[in-house]
C-alpha cells in the first residue's frame, strides 16, 4: 500500500509540471511529516552528505569539457574530416554527418547541441547536394544518439553514482558489486562502434538504393589535414579513456583534466575562444551542472526513502518470486525506459529508475554494466523518438519540417536503433566483452 | 538596486567556485607526477596537497546550492510539462503558479531544517577531517543557498502573475555558429 502511495504522489505531483526536483523532494517530506515515524534529523543529514562523495564531481567536470568544446569550430573540424574520409561514398555525406555526430556528441555531451552543430552544416549541404529533405533529416535526428555510449558519458557517472553504495545479492545469494565509471567507459566502445556502423549502413544502403548524387573525392593531402584539425578535439576521448584504464586518473581526476585539456585547445591551439567568453561558458555548465547535481541530491532522499520502506528489495521477492526470467524483465525495462524517455529527461529518469530497477536486475543474473549499457541506449532513444523526443524537436527548427513529418523521416534509424537495442539487450557479450579482456571487470 | 547587486554576487561565486575547483584538481594531479620527477623532488614534495579533494568537494556543493538558485531564475529546473501545456491558459497558470509555489515552499522547508541543524553543530567542536575547518561553516550553504532559492522561486512567480513570462533555458546554445558561416561552410562542403 505505502509504495503506491508514494509513487502516486510523485506522479501527481510530477504532472503538474514542477521541476521534476522538487516533485522528488516534496514526496518525501509529505512521506515523512505524515506517515512514518522515520526521525527528521536522521533524514536531514542525507540533504547535506547527498552529494559529498567524489565520484559526483565528474559530473560538473565533464559538463565543463563539454561546453569548451560546444563550439562552431569544433563541429566544422570535424565535419570536414568525416568528409573527406568517407564523403565521396553513396549517401557519403549523410554517412559523415553520422560519423561527425558521433564524435562531437562523445566530446560535446549533449545530444540536442549535437543535432543543432552538425544539423545546421550537414543538413543545407546534404540538400545542395541533391539529398531529399527527409532522408537529410532523419539522419540529423539520429546522429547525436551516439553520444552517450562513447565515453566520456555524464549519463554513465550517474548510473554509477545512483546505483553504488547498497549491497545487493545475485540469483545465488553472491555478493554483486556495482558497476564503476571505467568499467562502464570502457563497455560503452563496442555498441558505439556497432551502433555508428549500423546507423551508417541504413544511411549507405538507402542512399544506394535510391542513386543519390555524390560528392568527389577528397585527397589524401586534404584528409590528412582535417585529420591534424580535428585530432585535438577527438583526443579528448582518448585522454579520458586511456587515463583511467592506465590508472593514471580516477574517473573524477579524468573528468577535470579533461575541462582543461578543452579549455587549452579551445584558447590555444583552434583559437576559437576568447579570454571574454571563459566566464560565460564557466557560468552556463554551473548553471547546468547545479541542476543535475540537484536532482541527485534529493533523489538521493527518494532513494534512501524507498530503501528504508524495503520497496526494491519487496519488488525484487515479488519478481523472482512470480517466476519473470530476465528476458521477460529487460523486455518490460526497455519498454518503461523507452516511455519514460518521453516526459523526462535521462538524468532524471536514471536517478530515480535505475536505483529501483537494480536490485532486481542483479536478482535476475543480470551483470550491472551491461544493465547500465542498455539504460544509456534507452536514454539515447528517448532523444529522437516521437511523439515529443527532444532531438526531434530541436532538429525541426533547423530543417522546418513539422513534427509529424520529421517523425516519418526518422523512421528507418529509429527501426534502425531499437534493433540494436534488442541486440544490446539480449547479447551481453558485445557490452562485457571488452572490460573482460581488459581484466577491467 | 540591491537585486542587482545579489544577482551578480550569485554569479560571480558559482562561476569562481567551479572554475576553482577544476584548477585544484589538476594542480593536485599534476603535482602528483611531477614530484616523481627527480628534478622537482625536492620543490614539490614539502608541499602537501592531501587537502585538494576535500576542498574540491565543499566548492562543488556550495557550487550545488548557490547554482541551483540561479537555475531557477534561469529556467534550468524542467518538469514535465507534457500535460500542463495541453491545458487552457487560466489552468496552465493556476498549475504553473502551484509549481512555483510548491518550489518556495520545499525550499523554505530544507532551509529551515539546514539551519536548525547548522545551529546545532554551531555548538560543537565537529572539524572537517583534512582541512580541519569547522563543519558548521562548510554546511551554512545549505540555509543560505536553499532561501535564495525560495526567495528565487517567489521571485519568478511574482513576475509571471505579473506579465505571465517564464524563464526558459535553451538546451541548444551552441556558441560560434551563426547561420551565414554554416550556410557558407555547408556550399564549401559540397562544391
Amino acid at each position: 500500500m505505502i509504495p503506491l502511495m508514494i509513487f502516486a504522489l510523485l506522479v501527481a505531483l510530477m504532472l503538474t509540471g514542477m521541476p521534476i526536483s522538487i516533485s522528488l523532494g516534496l514526496t518525501v517530506l509529505t512521506f515523512l511529516f505524515f506517515m512514518t515515524d522515520v526521525p527528521i534529523e536522521s533524514v536531514a543529514l542525507k540533504l547535506f552528505t547527498g552529494i559529498e562523495k567524489f565520484e559526483i564531481m565528474a559530473i560538473p567536470f565533464f559538463i565543463l569539457a563539454g561546453n569548451f568544446l560546444t563550439h562552431g569550430g569544433v563541429a566544422r573540424r570535424m565535419i570536414e574530416f568525416a568528409r573527406t574520409l568517407i564523403g565521396h561514398w553513396a549517401g557519403g555525406l549523410g554517412i559523415a554527418a553520422t560519423l561527425a555526430a558521433a564524435l562531437f556528441s562523445a566530446v560535446s555531451g549533449s545530444s540536442p547541441a549535437t543535432v543543432v552543430a552538425i544539423g545546421s552544416i550537414m543538413l543545407p549541404a546534404m540538400l545542395q547536394v541533391g539529398y531529399p529533405k527527409r532522408f537529410a533529416a532523419g539522419v540529423i535526428v539520429t546522429g547525436g544518439a551516439l553520444g552517450n555510449l562513447i565515453p566520456p558519458s555524464i549519463i554513465m557517472v550517474i548510473y554509477a553514482v545512483a546505483t553504488s553504495g547498497a549491497v545487493y545479492f545475485g540469483p545465488n545469494g553472491e555478493k554483486v558489486s556495482s558497476a564503476s565509471v571505467g568499467q562502464l567507459f570502457m563497455a560503452g566502445m563496442i555498441p558505439g562502434i556497432i551502433l555508428a556502423v549500423m546507423l551508417s549502413t541504413t544511411t549507405w544502403y538507402r542512399a544506394w538504393k535510391n542513386n543519390y548524387p555524390r560528392i568527389k573525392k577528397a585527397t589524401w593531402g586534404e584528409s590528412w589535414h582535417a585529420f591534424r584539425e580535428s585530432a585535438w578535439g577527438i583526443s579528448l576521448i582518448v585522454v579520458v579513456l586511456g587515463g583511467i584504464y592506465l590508472g593514471w586518473f580516477t574517473p573524477t581526476e579524468a573528468a577535470a583534466m579533461s575541462a582543461v585539456y578543452a579549455f587549452l585547445i579551445e584558447m590555444f591551439i583552434y583559437k576559437d575562444l576568447a579570454w571574454k567568453d571563459v566566464p560565460k561558458v564557466l557560468l552556463a555548465s554551473a548553471n547546468m551542472s547545479a541542476m543535475i547535481l540537484y536532482i541527485v541530491t534529493n533523489a538521493v532522499l527518494f532513494s534512501f526513502l524507498m530503501t528504508s520502506e524495503q520497496i526494491p528489495q519487496q519488488m525484487s521477492a515479488w519478481i523472482t518470486g512470480s517466476g519473470i526470467n530476465w528476458i521477460t524483465f529487460l523486455l518490460v525495462v526497455n519498454l518503461l525506459l523507452l516511455l519514460a524517455g518521453n516526459v523526462m529527461e535521462p538524468s532524471s529518469i536514471v536517478l530515480i529508475m535505475a536505483p529501483i530497477l537494480y536490485p532486481i536486475a542483479v536478482k535476475l543474473g543480470i551483470h550491472p554494466v551491461h544493465f547500465g549499457i542498455i539504460i544509456v541506449v534507452n536514454m539515447e532513444i528517448g532523444m529522437c523518438h516521437p511523439p515529443v523526443g527532444l532531438n526531434l524537436y530541436v532538429a525541426s527548427g533547423i530543417a522546418k519540417m513539422g513534427i509529424t513529418e520529421l517523425s516519418i523521416a526518422v523512421l528507418p534509424w529509429l527501426i534502425t536503433l531499437l534493433v540494436f537495442l534488442g541486440f544490446i539487450t539480449y547479447i551481453p557479450e558485445l557490452s562485457l566483452w571488452l572490460p573482460r579482456t581488459l581484466g577491467m571487470l | 538596486m540591491f537585486l542587482r547587486i545579489l544577482d551578480r554576487l550569485e554569479e560571480l561565486l558559482i562561476t569562481f567556485l567551479i572554475a576553482a575547483a577544476t584548477l585544484i584538481i589538476f594542480v593536485a594531479v599534476a603535482h602528483r607526477y611531477l614530484v616523481g620527477i627527480p628534478f622537482f623532488y625536492p620543490y614539490l614534495f614539502p608541499i602537501n596537497l592531501s587537502w585538494a579533494q576535500e576542498l574540491c568537494i565543499f566548492m562543488f556543493v556550495w557550487m550545488a546550492k548557490f547554482g541551483a538558485a540561479y537555475g531557477v531564475r534561469t529556467g534550468i529546473h524542467v518538469g514535465v510539462d507534457v500535460l500542463v501545456n495541453k491545458l487552457s491558459p487560466p489552468r496552465r497558470r493556476a498549475m504553473i503558479l502551484f509549481g512555483l509555489f510548491c518550489g518556495a515552499l520545499f525550499t523554505f522547508v530544507v532551509g529551515s531544517m539546514g539551519a536548525k541543524f547548522v545551529y546545532g553543530l554551531y555548538h560543537t567542536d565537529q572539524v572537517t577531517p583534512d582541512m580541519e575547518l569547522p563543519s558548521w561553516i562548510v554546511y551554512l550553504c545549505v540555509p543560505l543557498g536553499s532561501y535564495l532559492m525560495c526567495f528565487r522561486f517567489l521571485q519568478v512567480a511574482v513576475k509571471f502573475s505579473r506579465s505571465g513570462e517564464l524563464p526558459h533555458h535553451d538546451e541548444t546554445d551552441v556558441d560560434g555558429l551563426d547561420p551565414e558561416l554554416a550556410a557558407a561552410e555547408a556550399a564549401r562542403l559540397v562544391r
